[in-house]
């Protein structure tokens, strides 16, 4: 394997995971199937834009993202999302309607043409005798530091249990003294924070419109039908799966058979293995 | 930006039926736009440019002396819903001839529809290979958009080792069957050759495929919000210090969506291009600002050749003395008239016109040269 093709595999493992990390937090712990996760990722792209028509410095992108995400999606918990706890299906529904909802919203301030936002480390960096985007590469250096940090934090934090328990047993978890409707509005606005982020570290290597989001639900869906729900060890495998098989088949075939491929194996685990590679919560 | 063109919109488009109240027996043309889809980016610009041509043609005196009225219709829809709202304005409305600025599976449904009754202007770039009775195309072939550039690319830029990159239809594979003999003749070779599914939005294992077939051209059909993130990730990767791009729908708005940083020796071939520096695309583009304002949905080759079509309408049906479809297929074959672009001519049901070549580099076009008079190879002889 060429270095070129190890780095991509790093680059598009990592984003893979970084995106679906917010779905596999609602979609995984609270079981609300959130089909406006894309547009999360979206709102997060636009962030340099929201900072800059505001009159902000450039630094302050990362909090005007995760307020404007996380304020959002707050809303979004407090009015619609907690009457649906436990009604899959009704969450898909709800939250369709509210993706719509969101792709209008962003129309309506920024219009409906392409925005491009400008990578704050630009230039290529040679590694191991190749040329690889300097950007990707501090990218996929915050995402395994991200990631790190947050494993360590869900095997040893108290609040990692309690959403354990509080999915495994809501009635329960009430009764032992868990404050389950602030424990899952937290869980809910940290998912789509992370899919915020996403789209704000990814917002220089991609295009960026109004209608984006959809591309960013559908992988991470493949992702987490591969891995199955529930466990950040489901999540790398899934993403490792997926990204895996459509950078090296896209570089050794072609783009076309490796797409076909991700289609074909998320048809096969839906059909023969439903629960994933690994579930921890059924 | 979006919000503000849609409230100008209707006062715009009352300000053209107003103009036109005196006479009663107005001419009623049908406008085909994408308000929807995924061309709806299209529409704002598309209907503006519209508009601007109605009051262009009722303030030269209408056409055969009657004022004109547009009538709008979406068809950012699936062919057969298209064809039914065109139906719709034809036999309900009482329009009487179309202009149209949509997809080619749209416009294969409309003649199948129209039949060659009514009289039907096909605007935007094409794949071409479309011949119809009643049917007049003022959008840019491949052939046109190509034969001039790529000698020129060979001469200025040294391009000689091509590699052709696009979406997996026949536009690009049409486009690049015919590049392969416009390269060959330039004394270039054609190194690599490739088509993506449209779902594909990751493109690192075609940039490594570039970059290892030593190209020093890339010519691009990938279309849409992909040439966008193909772009972006083509410059990431520092390939733009390698090779040139060349891109047949590389317009304003996808321009503005790669970005400055990620456009050098980006190059463009077109019809049209907002920064053309001619007398009259600069009136254009002055009245365009007027009358819908300085955040206007910005001017692009796509929207802008609903312009182009209503202008060959009318010169068409003014020197048939009718809007029928006989009187005009008669006295198409060199038909003269001028608009922004240039001087055209309707050469087999084709417009000749001038062909720019624009480098993006900085993420603004910059008409590097023009071709006068480029001919389509396609030819209707009907």
């Amino acid at each position: 394997m060429s270095t070129v093709l190890i780095l991509n595999l790093a680059w598009q493992i990592s984003t893979l995971a970084l995106v679906a990390l917010g779905l596999a937090i609602v979609f995984g712990q609270l079981r609300i199937m959130n089909m406006a996760h894309g547009e999360f990722v979206m709102l997060g792209a636009y962030a340099p834009f929201i900072t800059s028509s505001l009159g902000l410095s450039p630094w302050l992108q990362v909090p005007v993202c995760l307020i404007t995400v996380g304020s959002i999606a707050l809303l979004m918990e407090r009015s619609i999302i907690r009457h649906l706890y436990g009604r899959m299906f009704d969450s898909l529904l709800a939250t369709w309607g509210i993706a719509i909802l969101m792709r209008e919203g962003v129309e309506l301030f920024f219009g409906r043409g392409y925005q491009s936002v400008s990578p704050p480390v630009s230039g290529t960096v040679s590694i191991l005798g190749t040329d690889y985007p300097a950007y990707r590469i501090v990218v996929i250096c915050i995402i395994l530091l991200g990631f790190t940090a947050l494993y360590w934090w869900s095997k040893t934090s108290k609040i990692a249990n309690k959403i354990k328990a509080m999915v495994g047993n809501p009635d329960l978890a009430q009764a032992v003294g868990i404050n389950t409707a602030r424990l899952s509005s937290g869980a809910f606005v940290f998912g789509c924070c992370c899919a915020g982020i996403a789209g704000l570290l990814l917002a220089p290597t991609i295009r960026i419109e109004p209608m984006m989001g959809l591309d960013y639900l559908i992988r991470s869906f493949f992702a987490l039908v591969v891995g199955g729900l529930g466990s950040l060890e489901g999540l790398a495998i899934g993403t490792g799966v997926i990204a895996g098989t459509q950078t090296v088949l896209g570089a050794i075939a072609s783009q076309t058979y490796g797409y076909l491929s991700v289609l074909t194996l998320s048809i096969l685990f839906l059909w023969l293995k439903p629960n994933g590679v690994r579930s921890s919560s059924r | 930006m979006f919000k503000k063109s849609v409230s100008l919109l209707p006062s715009a488009a009352l300000v053209a039926i107003l103009g036109s109240v005196p006479s009663f027996a107005d001419i009623k043309i049908g406008v085909l736009v994408p308000d929807s889809g995924p061309a709806g980016l299209f529409g704002p610009s598309t209907r503006n440019s519209a508009t601007l041509a109605a009051q262009d043609i009722n303030a030269a005196g209408g056409i055969n002396g009657e004022q004109i009225e547009l009538v709008f219709a979406d068809v950012g829809v699936p062919p057969a819903e298209a064809a039914q709202a065109a139906l719709r304005l034809w036999k309900g409305q009482g329009v009487q001839a179309f202009v149209g600025m949509h997809d080619s599976a749209v416009r294969e449904a409309l003649i199948g529809r129209f039949n060659g009754q009514v009289p039907y202007v096909y605007t935007p770039v094409y794949e071409g290979n479309s011949c119809a009775k009643g049917l007049y195309i003022t959008g840019e072939t491949p052939s046109q958009q190509l034969a001039p550039v790529i000698p020129f690319l060979a001469e200025k830029e040294g391009a000689d080792k091509w590699y052709l990159i696009g979406h997996d239809y026949n536009w690009p594979r049409d486009t690049n069957a015919l590049a392969k003999g416009y390269i060959s003749d330039a004394g270039g070779e054609v190194v690599g050759e490739e088509y993506l599914p449209f779902t594909v939005s990751e493109f690192d294992s075609s940039l490594q495929r570039i970059k290892e077939s030593g190209a020093n051209a890339v010519l691009i059909t990938i279309v849409g919000g992909a040439s966008v993130g193909f772009n972006v990730s083509y410059a990431g990767f520092g390939l733009d210090e390698q090779a040139i791009r060349l891109g047949t729908l590389i317009e304003e708005n996808t321009l503005a969506g790669i970005g400055p940083d990620n456009a050098d020796r980006l190059y463009s071939s077109s019809g049209y291009f907002a920064t053309i520096e001619t007398e009259a695309a600069a009136t254009f583009e002055s009245s365009y600002t007027d009358a819908f304002g300085s955040d206007a949905p910005p001017l692009n080759g796509l929207g802008q050749s609903a312009y182009e079509g209503l202008m060959l309408l009318s010169a068409l049906a003014n020197k048939a003395g009718s809007l029928d479809v006989e009187a005009m297929d008669a006295v198409a074959e060199g038909t003269n008239w001028s608009t922004p672009r240039g001087d055209n001519t309707l050469t087999g049901r084709h417009m000749a016109q001038t062909i720019y070549l624009a480098d993006g580099s900085g993420g603004a076009f910059n008409v590097v040269t023009s071709f006068d008079n480029v001919a389509s190879s396609e030819i209707c002889t009907e």
